[in-house]
């Protein structure tokens, strides 16, 4: 491995934001046909170092080599010039156009985008080889996040990367979805290729890397080779102290049904059904995880029972009453708490501050309004409350949200669902993107909230937190449960058999 | 080669100084850069900032930039609510015209009535045409996604259009020796007003107006549904917020407000109605209510100085005999400082090279 040529190197780089030093000093050493993965916590500075590589920021000091040769990186164009491609985290899409619009966006030819058959042949040339299949004429919002990210990785390809830049690429991904990436990422490095791996999830980074080199606090804590690699070390390297990776979780008495979905019918966006027929029950008391690959009516499946989007036909039953076509702030009053996917869009808008964001779904019941006016005292106190008992790190109850980190964002978010003392609660992907202490703290609310008798439907595409937290694993394929296992019984085989669609088990 | 750049970075924080001190160095800059523009028309730039300033020292020019003043100050009000939510109401004009309309036609339908029962419903209907006017382009855009910017900006043309229709047409003044006007009104259909001054009940009736709005911004709950929705409509619909029913109450108001402002132009200045009524209210008030921050009481202070801008342009056409666009190019350049500099208090401008 150390014989290969060294394709890219980072000396000395330091990146100074108001109040922060996001690198500090950092050194990055990247060599052809090499997985490197980037570890550290959120806020560790490895998103911050990419983007100077990819000439997003300027770096303070330090500098950059490209096969030994001192380079001065202004822009993402001259990136991709220099064969840099990054995949970042929130897809950089434009979603009402095609995927073929979008892969030739930005770029001189076509100068017009009148002929894109051909572009569309080579792009579709590349999904060959790489085994990344997509339908350059479907429309990006159509998409799901893993074909979202497929879209990125090809536009990479199509602008000739030699070194892919993936920022924390399986947030979106199910494990089988992730398991075709670390393939496709393999495949690259086989080429000769390179590819850096943002990511704090350590069994990921260790399955796949050659070399990992950790950040904490913005800088550099060691790099490791693969022999040297192990869950323990690089856990404590990351946070800087011992982590715990086993949850508790006690006996609870299942009581009576919370959430009954009979026959339910869901359109999806693409006007056929997402959900067809779902039929299924949530007991007081019970975790039911929902395992799938992306795409395949999750997303659709928390929308319904939210009231986010209308159900075609069935019933949607909670605590026994026929809920199914009543309105979002109705159902919310009869106790539906949501963590919606979307945190920033949709969950704690960026702009309100925390105090304001805390009743965000609540600000119609007494105390906090009279029916007219909003009593602001009210509104501040359970800021107050809620800041503490959730322990959110945030400078004051009227901080705007956009200044909380992504950790401390699904805290507030958690904080305002589960003070309701909900019935039933709805969670999407409640521990994506956070770090290892956030996701630890998150998963034992849940924990919590179930001994206090309320029924959770969680969707993750986290094997491990659905294995680790659920009572039953519903597994959706196509729209339908083709499976519902208890957790105890689970088997980890056999569950991604049944989300691939081969297995079905009533 | 290294080549200078400008860029923006957001003020964390906006202070109260640069709030105060960027407008009157825009002011002050936009006055010099209009000295060429005098030059080039042959009157001495003093000559002509003696006149501006006049309007604003005299008691003549500070009532009429009060009078100026009302419309704007109601439309821009108005404003204020849809804007908020990122509905961009480009119709408080057509609305304007509306509420001059049904002003009017109520002194038509009750000649006779006493002045309270008069004024009062002009006052209502006046509210109500403009509201109703406001209501269609919410309707369509809060059921069937239909550009607001499109539908509001075309139902001026169509309101400004009908008003043009009746003036022409069946209400014009068979004594008006043909020109686009009704007859003048009885003095029972006339607002209140302070002798000696053209200022009437409407500065008060748009003071109150911008209390109301801006406590209902403040401390209702519909001003939190409008901050979410403004925020984004996925989130305000994930806090169960009615998109219909919030566009639609808000769109009333907006277009009720700017209907007044239009009942007090006929009831309260011209005394009927007639062709092009307000010479684009309407339109400056959005700049208003963008300068005053959405912030229904700082309207107050910004419709009175662009009422003012408005008669300094009067001042310079009848004291110094400049030409009609002349004066309007002035405005036009006070303008364009007042608002390009604006976005300096919120962001800093940093010089790079690189």
């Amino acid at each position: 491995m150390p014989s290969k040529e060294i394709l890219l190197q980072m000396k000395r780089i330091v990146k100074r934001f108001p109040g922060v030093v996001a690198n500090d000093r950092v050194d990055f050493e990247l060599r052809a046909g090499e997985v490197h993965g980037l570890l550290g916590e959120n806020g560790a500075g490895k998103t911050t170092l990419m983007n100077v590589l990819y000439g997003i920021l300027r770096p303070d000091e330090g500098e950059i080599y490209i096969r030994g040769k001192k380079v001065e990186i202004g822009s993402p164009r001259e990136a991709i010039k220099l064969g840099i491609g990054m995949v970042h985290q929130n897809f950089k899409l434009v979603e009402p156009h095609t995927v073929i619009e979008n892969i030739l966006l930005g770029l001189k030819e076509p100068a017009f985008m009148l002929d894109v058959k051909e572009s569309a042949n080579k792009v579709l040339e590349i999904s060959k080889r790489y085994e990344l299949p997509i339908d350059p004429k479907a429309r990006i919002w159509q998409l799901s996040m893993g074909e979202r990210q497929r879209v990125e990785i090809l536009k990479a390809l199509y602008r000739g990367a030699n070194i892919l830049v993936l920022d924390e690429p399986t947030s979106v991904l199910t494990p089988p979805e992730t398991r075709e990436l670390f393939r496709f990422i393999a495949q690259m490095a086989g080429e000769g290729r390179s590819v850096v791996f943002i990511t704090h999830k350590l069994d990921e980074v260790i399955a796949i890397s050659d070399r990992v080199t950790v950040l904490r606090a913005g800088r550099n804590v060691d790099t490791l080779h693969r022999e040297q690699l192990d869950k323990t070390r690089l856990a404590s390297m990351m946070v800087g102290r011992e982590v715990l990776f086993t949850l508790r979780k006690s006996a609870v008495t299942v009581g009576e049904p919370v959430l009954e979905m009979k026959h339910v019918t869901v359109m999806g966006d693409r006007d056929f059904p997402a959900i067809k027929d779902l039929t299924f029950t949530i007991r007081r008391g019970q975790i039911l995880g929902v395992a799938g690959i992306a795409g395949n009516g999750q997303r659709e499946l928390t929308e319904a029972i939210t009231g986010m989007r209308p159900i075609a036909s069935g019933e949607v039953r909670l605590c026994g009453k026929e809920i199914g076509r009543d309105s979002i702030s109705h159902r919310i009053e009869e106790g539906i708490a949501y963590v919606p996917e979307d945190r920033v869009g949709v969950a704690a808008p960026q702009g309100l501050t925390v105090a304001q964001d805390l009743v965000l779904r609540r600000y119609r019941e007494k105390p906090f309004s009279n029916g007219v006016f909003l009593n602001q005292d009210e509104i501040e106190r359970n800021a107050e409350n809620l800041i503490k008992e959730f322990n959110i790190m945030v400078s004051g109850k009227d901080a705007p949200a956009r200044t909380l980190s992504g950790g401390n964002l699904q805290k507030l978010i958690l904080a305002r669902e589960l003070s309701g003392e909900p019935e039933l609660i709805v969670a999407a992907y409640p521990t994506r993107g956070l770090d290892v202490g956030a996701t630890e703290y998150v998963r034992s609310l849940l924990l919590k909230q179930r001994e206090a008798g309320s029924a959770v439907l969680m969707v993750s595409e986290d094997l491990d937190e659905i294995l680790s937290l659920s009572d039953i694993i519903a597994v959706m394929y196509g729209g339908e449960i083709v499976g519902t296992v208890p957790a105890a019984e689970a088997n980890v085989e056999e569950i991604g058999l049944m989300m691939g669609g081969s297995l079905r088990k009533p | 080669m290294r080549f200078p750049r400008l860029a923006f970075e957001k003020r964390l924080t906006i202070s109260r100084g640069l709030t105060i001190t960027v407008p009157i160095a825009s002011l002050v800059l936009g006055f010099l850069s209009a000295a060429p523009l005098f030059f080039a028309v042959g009157v001495n730039p003093i000559l002509a900032y003696q006149q501006v300033l006049g309007v604003f020292t005299s008691t003549d020019g500070l009532t009429e930039s009060l009078t100026r003043g009302i419309p704007l100050l109601l439309a821009s009000v108005g404003l204020c609510l849809p804007f908020k939510m990122n509905f961009w109401n480009i119709g408080a004009e057509g609305q304007l015209f509306m509420g001059a309309f049904a002003a009017t036609a109520i002194v038509f339908l009750l000649p006779d009535s006493p002045a309270f029962v008069l004024v009062g419903s002009m006052m209502i209907a006046g509210f109500i045409f403009g509201g109703l006017w406001g209501l269609i382009p919410g309707y369509l855009k809060a059921r069937l996604e239909v550009n607001e910017v499109l539908t509001t900006l075309m139902l001026n043309s169509v309101a400004i259009l009908w008003v043009d229709y009746v003036v022409y047409g069946p209400w014009r003044d068979p004594e008006g020796f043909g020109f686009p006007l009704t007859p003048m009104f009885p003095l029972n259909a006339r607002l209140p007003w302070i002798p000696g001054t053209r200022i009437h009940a409407g500065l008060l009736i748009g003071l109150i107006c911008a209390v109301i709005v801006y406590i209902f911004l403040a401390r209702s709950k519909w001003g939190y549904e409008l901050k979410v929705t403004g925020e984004s409509r996925l989130a305000a619909k994930y806090a169960g917020i009615d998109y219909l029913r919030l566009t639609l109450l808000v769109m009333l108001i907006s277009g009720g407000l700017a209907g007044l402002a239009g009942m007090g132009l006929v009831s309260g200045i011209v005394l009927r109605l007639r062709h092009g009524i307000s010479p684009g209210y309407g339109y400056s008030a959005i700049i208003i209510a963008w300068l005053a921050r959405l912030n229904p009481l700082a309207a107050v202070p910004v419709s009175i100085l662009f009422g003012g801008l408005l008669v300094a342009g009067d001042a310079l056409q009848i004291g110094l005999g400049l030409a009609f666009a002349t004066a309007l190019v002035f405005q036009a350049l006070i303008l364009l400082f007042v608002v390009g500099a604006e976005v300096l208090t919120r962001y800093k401008l940093i010089l790079t090279w690189g």
